[in-house]
């Protein structure tokens, strides 16, 4: 018998911060989709004689150099955030995952291999490791999508290892052994169902991390290019003004914090319901 | 242990040569002419030969790899294509700036981090840890360069507290020094804290949860020994091993906050030089931070087995 | 002894509730006991009775979500519920300290043994740090541990189980408490390491005059060690009396339920066992009168209607029953339907005749230990100056040229203790893990080194059951999809045809039709392991491997599997090889036993010639090690220092812990075999009339229950 409370059943109850972070997340993804046609103006009109206005009525947020509306900006930048933080961690779940049960299952020189590869990978900081990718060639949202998912593939692969490792222990993977089950049919039928709830969890935490990601590179002049309203890129280019045109850095920045900290909720929300641990721990 | 560690170097000095070959293939993989990057775009075809023969750029890749290598053992990095001065000396400035920086930030880190997630964790529930998760929450949410420009808004524009950036040396007075390595520190170590310190207090909330810890309180110690001899300890190790990878964010922060601040250090340097494809720069530069990264997570490694009895006495039991 | 001697510890009514999202979980009601100075009253129940809650209550461990009351909970004549928190703890490990079940995650893993052992007297009794130390090493050596000054400065990790139990002990003693409370203290532990654990224990209760709250599930252990006993049930009381005659005599129909269960170590008529029906109430939601009506074949319309109350059928005895007075003369076996005895075919089941199903030669299996680095060693040759390398790597043996074999519907039972290899052997014979070396026929079909794809015939007719319901059943599956998988796997059945044969299967290890749509985490333990069974049983196998099968389930549980087992031998003609480490549980069920130990056979016959002598010298420690409730001790215990070293191949590979070793022989002579029967085989260097003349520790045939 172990100490605190027995066990009560299972009982599932959705916890506040998945709801509040599902609510942020939700409408970001509103604002990404109907952003064309709710913004007051299209992203890249200029108003010339508008330039550099504080926030009023016409212009919620201000403009910018150009005089072009930063409200309808960030809306439209929503877009290629979700974009890169979900098509980055697509890119990362996939091969991550794939190599992650490879090299908990087979084990052996496999796994070994490719571990040291991931350590390889690991070996450089983040940032670094796609602004270097992105050097190769000339920079392009597609490419800041791989960069990043590239990036954050060592970290998929090894949650996927290390649940993958810990599930072939278990007694019912070994009945399917002694069924003479194939190794196709234990790694998608037997182990990855059980698998999902961490790797669920890291990928939403990757979300967040690619998105912040992008758009560092992005600020660093390496992702997005011009006239593109990324976040990263708006706050980049706002520097030169920050004297004149504060809010042209400080918009898109808490919109781009607001969305990052829903994403966070949600991920820290899934963890709680779909840990049974923690889901009466209450830590 | 001296073997283990020595063993550890040795792993490093290979990583850090299979890594060279691999900045140096891709290095030969971006696009562009080195001869006329040099010589702009108008050189004559006649020009950009002489210069590619002078560089050596028409000899085998092996060659050339083997040129480059036994410079670099020489300490020699070569010649900055853009700045056309030698790498070796710009390096070791940069450098110089960006270890005060990157010290400062990671005691920061290590010190205010886990003080806050042990703290979170002894009153869990209770206003100030809601005060820190909340703390946190805005510190892995929030980018680097939204924190340094918020900072220097704040600071800088509005109360006109500290300089917007840039960098004055030590020599030229310590408050002018300091005023300008407060505000890339505490913006690098803003994320680093909220990361650590989430971590710290739910790794030292399981330990508190454990069995030995209600054996300790079965033994009726006081609850500070409990804390501090039977739990904490116990608590720090995964810390350890995420505050090496953090360093390797410290040094991703780096080229961030540096650019945002206008700092002249070995972020800069780095962003630069992929900016502007400077080649030998780009080797260079990379090669430090791996190299910074590799001994980081040692040193790690080598106090988490000092915490850790199970490793550090794992051979010696049969 | 002076008559009105005041109880050191006095219990009345204790209630402890959790508050959870839908109402009240009521984890104790009503508890009441008291314990004199320097007796030891047994806890006893099955998990979920709530016994351990009782001992976190006593030290006031229990998190702030427990709400806690009490009549009476008095310690030492003062009252234990007022007192401020600051008080408790002094009083914790002060004056009463705790053991817990799990030794190795009970010690802090970063803080040397000795620095643990010596904190409370340096919190309690204020000695420095140093003396505290010196006084640690002195109560390691107290508790049997014979190089204290090393172990002092060890880790945890350093020590086996046993020894770190031993540490656990010593650092509960090291404030002098007046309560010992011992919380399964020897359950995760070696049967042989418990006996010696359970002779420090009544060597100290003497020396030290302490008193003893013994918490355990296994009433074995319980009747070795206490005066008096308690037995619990969902969180209540039903029984207190002293330990002898409430185990001669149980009045409460659980603790008849409880005994009746229980696998018998003897030899000779081999009865049925008796389980108790049904599953532990929701505590959430308590059925209305007594608890355990519900499942109590005695029970009548007024047990349904009003909770009972003490009632006194002896001295010193109270129980919790409306029917005490009555239902003295009907036995638990007669209430639930009578027991049966196990029919014994004519010949037993490996008629001579049919040839063996499963045989296996000489098979082999070593892992190397360590790594790479492991193995690699840094040596001064004589008369070198500079030390040289050298490549050696270290194998641990699992499995060191085992041969066996087992007839169709025979039961092969397979002891030993944890590491001897008997996991490995029962894998290996399924080519789970592909052996070294040797030979496996199955069915007549070689699969020793058979690629897979010609083993498949064989994995039909070959299955296993495994130990651990928790980790036995893919949780994202329902029971029907677990049940049918193998049908489809091997082209047995499909759609409605393949229902219709789950439906069968579940039957036939008697769960309703019905759970074929429940996923696993809706059913009890006993529940997962009659679905495993199922599992294992759908491609009709001739062969099972049971590995530690009912190891993890409750007494009364573990009852109803084994009878489910047993029939089903009958019933299809099932050969098992049934892992174990319970002695008891293999004498109730194998016809054949092997005695396994790192990695070899010491002994192996039928099960009549393997209880009696002549005995291998591990078999008749391991025997003697059991802990019963049906008679006294004896005293054959096993060294456990030198457990740890591999076996070099030399000698007998008993020899590091054989309480008979002879000398030089054993250790460098390879015992022969001897034979005293046919079929019954020995290896050692003892001559066969020395075994033969060792006293028997296990009896003839079993006394009854109830006399």
């Amino acid at each position: 018998m172990p100490a605190g409370p027995p066990e009560p059943r299972p009982r599932r109850r959705l916890p506040g911060n998945l709801v509040t972070g599902a609510a942020i997340v939700l409408a970001v993804a509103l604002a990404a989709l109907l952003g064309p046609w709710v913004a007051p103006f299209p992203y890249d009109e200029f108003h010339i004689r508008d330039r550099l206005k504080a926030p009023d009525a016409v212009y919620w947020f201000g403009t910018d150099e150009y005089g072009r509306d930063v409200f309808s900006r960030v809306l439209a930048g929503s877009r290629i955030s979700l974009f890169m933080g979900v098509a980055a961690t697509a890119v990362s779940l996939v091969c991550g995952v794939a190599l992650g049960l490879a090299a908990g299952f087979f084990r052996g020189r496999i796994d070994e291999w490719l571990m040291r590869l991931m350590d390889l990978l690991m070996s450089f900081p983040p940032v670094i490791l796609g602004l270097l990718i992105l050097a190769v060639t000339p920079p392009s949202l597609w490419k800041t999508v791989l960069a990043v998912g590239i990036v954050y593939i060592p970290a998929i692969v090894r949650v996927t290892r290390s649940v993958t490792l810990e599930l072939v222990q278990e007694e019912f993977i070994l009945a399917a052994r002694a069924r003479g089950e194939s190794a196709g049919y234990i790694l998608f039928r037997e182990i990855l169902p059980n698998a999902w709830p961490p790797i669920i969890v890291e990928a939403s935490l990757r979300v967040t991390f690619a998105i912040l990601l992008g758009a560092a590179l992005s600020f660093l002049g390496m992702g997005a290019q011009p006239p593109s309203s990324d976040w990263g890129l708006m706050i980049s280019e706002a520097r030169s003004y920050l004297d004149q045109a504060w809010w042209m850095a400080v918009f898109p920045g808490l919109v781009m914090c607001l969305t990052v900290v829903g994403i966070n909720l949600l991920g820290d929300g899934l963890r709680e319901w779909l840990d049974p641990r923690l889901r009466h721990g209450g830590a | 242990m001296i073997l283990y560690t020595l063993r550890r170097l040795a792993l490093i000095v290979l990583l850090l040569w299979v890594m060279s070959v691999l900045l140096f293939a891709i290095t030969q993989v971006l696009p562009g002419n080195v001869a006329r990057m040099i010589l702009g775009q108008f050189a004559t075809a006649d020009a950009i030969e002489a210069v590619e023969t002078r560089l050596g750029l028409k000899d085998p890749l092996v060659v050339q790899y083997g040129r480059w290598f036994s410079h670099i053992l020489r300490g020699d990095f070569g010649q900055s294509l853009i700045m056309e001065r030698p790498i070796g000396p710009v390096l070791a400035e940069a450098l110089g700036r960006s270890a005060v920086l990157a010290a400062l930030s990671f005691v920061l880190v290590a010190s205010v981090g886990i003080l806050l997630g042990v703290i979170a964790a002894v009153r869990k529930n209770r206003p100030v840890d809601h005060a820190v998760s909340v703390f946190s929450y805005l510190g892995i949410s929030v980018p680097e360069f939204f924190w340094g420009i918020a900072f220097i808004l704040v600071f800088a524009r509005w109360l006109g507290w500290l300089p917007s950036g840039g960098y004055s040396p030590m020599g030229e007075g310590f408050g002018n020094w300091f005023a300008r390595l407060i505000g890339p520190a505490l913006t690098l170590t803003f994320t680093l804290i909220a990361h650590v310190s989430r971590l710290t207090r739910s790794s030292m909330l399981e330990t508190l949860r454990s069995r030995y810890v209600l054996a300790a309180r079965a033994k009726g110690l006081p609850e500070r020994v409990i804390l501090f001899r039977h739990a904490l300890r116990n608590a720090l190790l995964p810390t350890i091993t995420v505050l090496a990878i953090d360093v390797g964010w410290l040094f991703g922060g780096i080229v961030v906050v540096e650019t945002v601040f206008a700092f002249p250090g070995l972020g800069r340097l780095v962003a630069f030089a992929i900016e502007r494809r400077d080649l030998p720069l780009i080797q260079a530069t990379l090669l430090v931070i791996t190299a910074i990264y590799c001994l980081a997570n040692l040193a790690a490694d080598l106090l988490y087995a000092a915490l850790n009895p199970r490793i550090r006495y794992a051979r010696r039991t049969s | 002894m002076s008559p009105p001697e005041a109880p050191l510890l006095e219990v009345e009514d204790l209630c402890v509730s959790y508050a959870t999202g839908f109402g009240v979980l009521r984890a104790l009601h009503g508890v009441s006991f008291r314990l004199m100075p320097g007796e030891a009253l047994g806890l006893a129940g099955e998990s979920g009775s709530g016994k351990s809650t009782v001992a976190l209550a006593l030290l006031g461990l229990l998190g702030p979500e427990a709400a806690v009351s009490a009549r009476r909970l008095r310690f030492g004549g003062r009252d234990l519920l007022s007192r401020s928190p600051e008080e408790k703890r002094r009083l914790r490990g002060r004056a009463m300290a705790i053991v817990f079940q799990d030794p190795f995650t009970a010690l802090n893993p970063s803080i040397p043994v000795g620095r643990q052992v010596a904190e409370p007297m340096v919190f309690h009794r204020g000695l420095a740090e140093s003396e505290a130390l010196a006084a640690a090493i002195g109560l390691l050596h107290q508790v049997g541990i014979r190089r204290p000054e090393v172990v002092a400065r060890s880790y945890p990790h350093q020590l086996s189980g046993g020894m770190q139990q031993r540490a656990l002990i010593a650092t509960a003693l090291a404030a002098e408490p007046e309560l010992l409370i011992l919380d399964e203290p020897t359950t995760a532990l070696d049967v042989t390491i418990e006996a010696q654990i359970l002779d420090l224990l009544e060597s100290l209760r003497r020396s030290r005059r302490l008193s003893i709250l013994f918490i355990s599930h296994n009433l074995g252990v319980i009747h070795r060690l206490c005066e008096s006993v308690c037995i619990l049930y969902a969180g209540e009381v039903c029984e207190t009396g002293p330990t002898k005659t409430v185990f001669r005599d149980p009045a409460h129909p659980y603790t008849r339920g409880l005994l009746a269960s229980l696998p018998r170590l003897a030899v000779g008529d081999r009865k049925r066992l008796s389980p108790i029906p049904g599953t532990l109430p929701d505590l959430e939601d308590p059925p209305p009168g007594c608890l355990f009506h519900p499942r109590c074949p005695y029970g009548e319309l007024r047990c349904r209607r009003e909770a009972p109350l003490f009632s006194s059928p002896g001295p010193q005895r109270s129980v919790r029953c409306w029917r005490v007075g009555e239902i003295g003369g009907v036995s638990w076996e007669e209430a639930v339907g009578g027991a049966r005895p196990l029919a014994d075919e004519a010949g037993g089941p490996a008629a001579k005749a049919s040839p063996p199903l499963v045989v296996v030669r000489d098979l082999r299996k070593r892992y190397r230990l360590g790594g790479f680095w492991d193995a690699l060693r840094w040596e001064k040759p004589a008369g070198r100056k500079f030390p040289r390398p050298s490549w050696a790597p270290r194998f641990l043996h699992a499995l060191d040229g085992v041969s066996l074999a087992i007839a169709p519907g025979e039961v092969l039972g397979l002891v030993g203790e944890s590491g001897c290899g008997k996991t490995t052997l029962g894998r290996t014979i399924l080519r789970l893990i592909d052996p070294d070396d040797g030979a496996i026929v199955v069915d007549g079909r070689e699969i020793g080194s058979a690629p897979e794809r010609e083993i498949r015939p064989v994995r039909r007719l070959a299955q296993i059951v495994f130990q651990n319901p928790d980790s036995s059943l893919n949780p994202r599956k329902t029971v029907g999809e677990i049940i049918a998988r193998p049908l489809e796997r091997f082209g047995l059945a499909s759609g409605a045809q393949a229902r219709r044969r789950v439906g069968e299967l579940l039957e036939m290890v008697r769960l309703a039709p019905s759970y074929a749509s429940r996923y696993p985490h809706q059913l009890s333990g006993g529940e997962k392991q009659r679905v495993g069974i199922a599992r294992a049983l759908a491609t009709s196998p001739r062969f099972l491997v049971c590995d530690e099968a009912v190891s993890a389930l409750d007494v009364s549980v573990q009852a109803a599997v084994l009878n489910l087992l047993e029939d089903l031998r009958r019933e299809l003609g099932l050969a098992f090889l049934f892992i174990t480490h319970d002695l008891s549980v293999v004498a109730h069920l194998a016809h054949r036993v092997l005695v396994m130990y790192r990695g070899g056979i010491c002994e192996e016959g039928a099960i009549a010639q393997v209880l009696r002598p002549p005995f291998h010298p591990y078999t008749e420690a391991l025997l003697s090690a059991v802990p019963r409730i049906d008679r006294g001790r004896s005293r054959i215990r096993l060294r456990e220092e030198g457990a740890a070293a591999e076996f070099d191949g030399r000698g007998c590979r008993f020899q590091d812990r054989c309480p008979r070793i002879l000398g030089k022989v054993c250790r460098t002579v390879t015992p022969p075999l001897l034979e005293p029967a046919p079929g019954h085989r020995i290896h050692c260097h003892h001559r066969l009339e020395t075994l033969a003349a060792l006293p028997s520790p296990v009896d003839a045939a079993p006394p009854g229950a109830i006399p």
